[in-house]
Formats: C-alpha cells, sequence, structure tokens
C-alpha cells in the first residue's frame, strides 16, 4: 500500500491529493462554525445533526484520517529525501523567485499538525477547559444537545487559546497559499492560459479561509456573538 | 577593479574543505567571469600555490560545463546567463564575491569548485535517447512536427546540462533537467514509442542517485542560464502519473 513511496513523484501525487482533501475540510469545517453567528440554536443544531450522521460521520472521519496519515508519511519520506540530497551546505545561498511560503511547508506543517492536536484535546476530547465541555442546550424541539456555543465563546475569551489559534491558522493559510497552486503543478497542470488564474485561486482560497477562520474569535471578542442569559 | 574573493578550497572528495580569502587587484569590468579566475590562478601559480580548479570548456555559454555558485546563486546574478558569459562589469569595486560548487550529495566534489556531475550522464543512459534502425537518414519532411510542439521540444532542447537547477534547489531535486530532457523527446513523433518506459526509467534513476524531490519553490526556473520552464515538470509529472496508471 505504501509503494508510491518509492517515487519522489508519486509521493508528491499522493501529497496533492491528500492535501486536496484536508483542503475540503477545512472549508466544510469553516462553512459549519460559521454557524455560530446565526446564534446558539443553529450551531449546537448542526452540531447534533453531524452526530446523528452515524455511521457516515464514521466514513468521513477515516476518510479525514487515512488523508491526515497520507499526508505526513509522505512529506516525512520527501523531508528525508530532501535533505539527505544536499548533506554539505552552502555557506552563502539565496532563493531567487521562491516564496517563504514555499520554503516553509516542514514548519508550517509542523506547526500546524501540533495546533489540530491541541484543538482535538480541547473541543473533541474536552481535556482543555473541561469545566466548559460538558454544557448543555435545548432545541426548540425539545432536545438536550451537546453546547458547541458556548464552549466556543469560552474558549475564545481565554487569551492563551485565541493566540494560538490566531497563529495556528495564520501558518495554515500560509501553507496553502503555497500548496494549492503547487499541487496543481504537481498533478501536472500547467498551462500558460490558466497559471495566472491557478495562482490566484490559491492565494485567494487562502486569504478567504483566513478571514473566515478568524472572524469567529473576532466575532466572540467583539461581543457580536456573546453567551445568552439564563442558558448555559 | 579589486575584488575580495572568498574561494572554496578542497584538495580531493576524500579531504574536508574550507573557504579561503584571495585579494585580487586590476580586474577589468571586461573580463568575464572565468577569465578573472584564470587571472587569480596565473599568479596563485607565480607564487608556488596550486590553482583554483574549476569546470570550463567552450567559454561561448553552450557546452554546460561552467558551473560555479556566485553570491549564493548559480551561475552568478545575471539571469539566463551562463558563468563564462558573466562580465566583471556586474560587480561593483571593492566586492566579496563567495564562489562555492555545486551542493548536493549526486555532485560530490572532486577538487576544490569541480564536481562529478556523472548522475546526469547515468539518468541520460536510462532512456535520454530514441532508439532507431540505422541505415540511411529518412527522407525530409516525411514525419511533420507541428511548428507548437517544435518549439516546445526546441525549448526543452536548450537544457545545456550544467546542473544550476539542483543547485539552485533548495532539495537538491533534479526534476528541471529531467524534465527537460523528457520534453525534449517527448513532444516528437520520434519520442512517443519509448514516451512512458523513458519517463518511468529515467525518473527511477533520479530518484537512487539521491536527488531531492521538488517542491514547486521553481528556484531551479529562476537560476536556469537557458531559462527552461518549469511546465516540463508538469509534463514529467502527468507523463509519469499515465506511465504509473496505464502501464507502458
Amino acid at each position: 500500500m505504501l509503494g508510491f513511496l518509492r517515487s519522489t513523484i508519486l509521493s508528491k501525487i499522493v501529497m496533492a491529493v491528500s492535501g486536496a482533501a484536508l483542503v475540503g475540510f477545512l472549508i466544510a469545517h469553516l462553512t459549519g462554525n460559521l454557524l455560530v453567528f446565526a446564534g446558539p440554536e443553529k450551531i449546537n443544531a448542526y452540531g447534533q445533526g453531524l452526530r446523528d450522521l452515524g455511521p457516515l460521520l464514521w466514513v468521513l472521519r477515516i476518510g479525514l484520517l487515512v488523508a491526515v496519515a497520507l499526508h505526513i508519511i509522505s512529506s516525512i519520506f520527501l523531508a528525508d529525501k530532501n535533505r539527505t540530497a544536499r548533506p554539505v551546505s552552502y555557506s552563502k545561498k539565496k532563493s531567487i523567485q521562491s516564496t517563504i511560503a514555499s520554503r516553509t511547508m516542514l514548519f508550517s506543517g509542523i506547526t500546524i499538525l501540533t495546533f489540530v492536536a491541541y484543538h482535538l484535546l480541547h473541543y473533541t476530547y474536552g481535556i482543555v477547559q473541561p469545566e466548559f465541555y460538558h454544557g448543555e442546550y435545548m432545541l426548540h424541539d425539545g432536545r438536550t444537545v451537546h453546547d458547541i456555543y458556548s464552549m466556543m465563546i469560552h474558549g475564545f475569551t481565554n487569551p492563551f487559546i485565541t493566540v494560538s489559534y490566531v497563529l495556528a491558522v495564520t501558518f495554515v493559510c500560509m501553507h496553502l497559499n503555497h500548496a494549492i497552486a503547487s499541487a496543481f503543478q504537481t498533478l501536472g497542470f500547467n498551462h500558460p492560459k490558466y497559471n495566472a488564474k491557478i495562482k490566484m485561486f490559491g492565494v485567494g482560497l487562502s486569504a478567504i479561509l483566513w478571514v473566515g477562520y478568524l472572524s469567529i474569535p473576532a466575532g466572540i471578542m467583539a461581543g457580536v456573538v456573546k453567551l445568552i442569559e439564563g442558558a448555559h | 577593479m579589486k575584488l575580495l574573493l572568498k574561494i572554496w578550497r578542497q584538495q580531493n572528495s576524500e579531504t574536508e574543505g574550507k573557504i579561503v580569502d584571495y585579494m585580487l587587484d586590476d580586474v577589468s569590468p571586461d573580463m568575464s567571469f572565468l577569465e578573472m579566475l584564470d587571472v587569480l590562478n596565473e599568479k596563485l601559480i607565480h607564487k608556488g600555490e596550486e590553482p583554483v580548479a574549476f569546470d570550463h570548456d567552450c567559454r561561448e555559454g553552450i557546452c554546460g560545463a561552467c558551473s560555479l555558485m556566485i553570491n549564493g546563486v548559480p551561475h552568478g546574478p545575471e539571469k539566463a546567463t551562463t558563468t563564462c558569459q558573466l562580465h566583471m562589469r556586474k560587480f561593483t569595486d571593492g566586492q566579496e564575491i563567495v564562489i562555492e560548487p555545486w551542493r548536493a550529495a549526486p555532485f560530490p566534489v572532486i577538487k576544490d569548485l569541480v564536481v562529478d556531475r556523472g548522475s546526469f550522464d547515468r539518468i541520460i543512459q536510462k532512456g535520454g535517447f530514441i532508439s532507431a534502425s540505422t541505415g540511411s537518414a529518412q527522407d525530409g519532411n516525411t514525419i511533420l512536427v507541428s511548428k507548437i510542439d517544435a518549439d516546445a521540444s526546441m525549448d526543452a532542447a536548450a537544457c545545456i546540462g550544467c546542473g544550476a537547477c539542483v543547485a539552485a534547489c533548495k532539495n537538491g531535486s533534479a526534476s528541471l533537467f529531467v524534465a527537460a530532457k523528457l520534453s525534449h523527446l517527448g513532444l516528437l513523433p520520434q519520442g512517443q514509442p519509448e514516451r512512458s518506459t523513458r519517463v518511468l526509467a529515467m525518473v527511477m534513476q533520479m530518484d537512487e542517485e539521491g536527488f531531492g524531490s521538488c517542491t514547486n519553490t521553481y528556484d531551479c526556473e529562476a537560476a536556469c542560464p537557458k531559462g527552461i520552464s518549469v511546465k516540463n515538470i508538469a509534463r514529467m509529472n502527468r507523463d509519469y502519473l499515465k506511465a504509473s496508471l496505464f502501464g507502458v
């Protein structure tokens, strides 16, 4: 199954395809969580809706885990290959036209992975801020569900959590700034007519994701999104 | 012109090397970079010291023998220019110039600034050719080639195999070199029968030689003295994927 690791090009293709799946997740994750602006009813019902998917949710989760695993495995293989390709470094080396984002993919990737682990410990496993993890919310239809809304507000009123989130999102978007256009090239798509558009798509999508993800803590800090009196 | 040269000196592949400083006076701005090194070597020989070894051959910018990492850029600061075609007027009086060999595991240093680029030859041996029956030459114009393909193939064929792409790449990847050779042959009708086997064999050899992978930073394209485009790398990826999925 890991036969693709024999070839740098196949590893890069696995990297590009698994990366595309992760970008898809980022878009879906943001779209769902922006419901925080629609109030507790909407986002809590959305969270419950995801749980109600049952086996389908597990299919999505396993798909996501496979994408993450493939992305990491190929990056380890390629990073090792790239490091051994230059055992003696230059005493003076200039980059000519490469971007900082393109040269720091491994660093941004590791930073993102570290944050994702922390983010899961926080919102999925309730180990960070356990005091806010077990909140319940009663939907209009009478069902009592997990209160995601208040959990997000409690999270983003903590300065450490907010700062680490802002940094991580910035790294994600820096990573994508190179990754999206790069994936097209890796998959063999390079055409003078479309190259500028592909680059714009990559930069544009990462910028939209950056604004979208940061709008959540911004909305909470600005008081646009706030705790509802009486509900917890 | 007066220059402070910081040059990598290494006795042979077994010994450790180091940067050695040389002051050079009376450099004419009209000298080529290699002529400037010739002047330095004359002085070193006169003093009874070992001259600096560096690769060169045609000194016309077409053979691919010259190399040199000049102030951190392969073939120096002038775009789309080989070291032999670089002139000292591109530098300023009193400037410090760091001169190092190409750095990559598949390009071991032989002496001073000379590296062994035999890894490129071994990649070519795996498929950088077309197999043709011998005999008299084919009549002209019996195989038609579109102008678009002919131009794209010629652009790729401009690769002189100097290794600047590997030297510039942060991963020491030879993707641009291999891609140029593949496009050069793969775009022409004569190159079609072996197109799939060629890409698989040459890429496998590239990986075995220990070159890094392409992370699409495109410093290779900027460093290439022949201006070879990274679109050739996309074509290589496409051909490689096709050959891997659908067989040869």
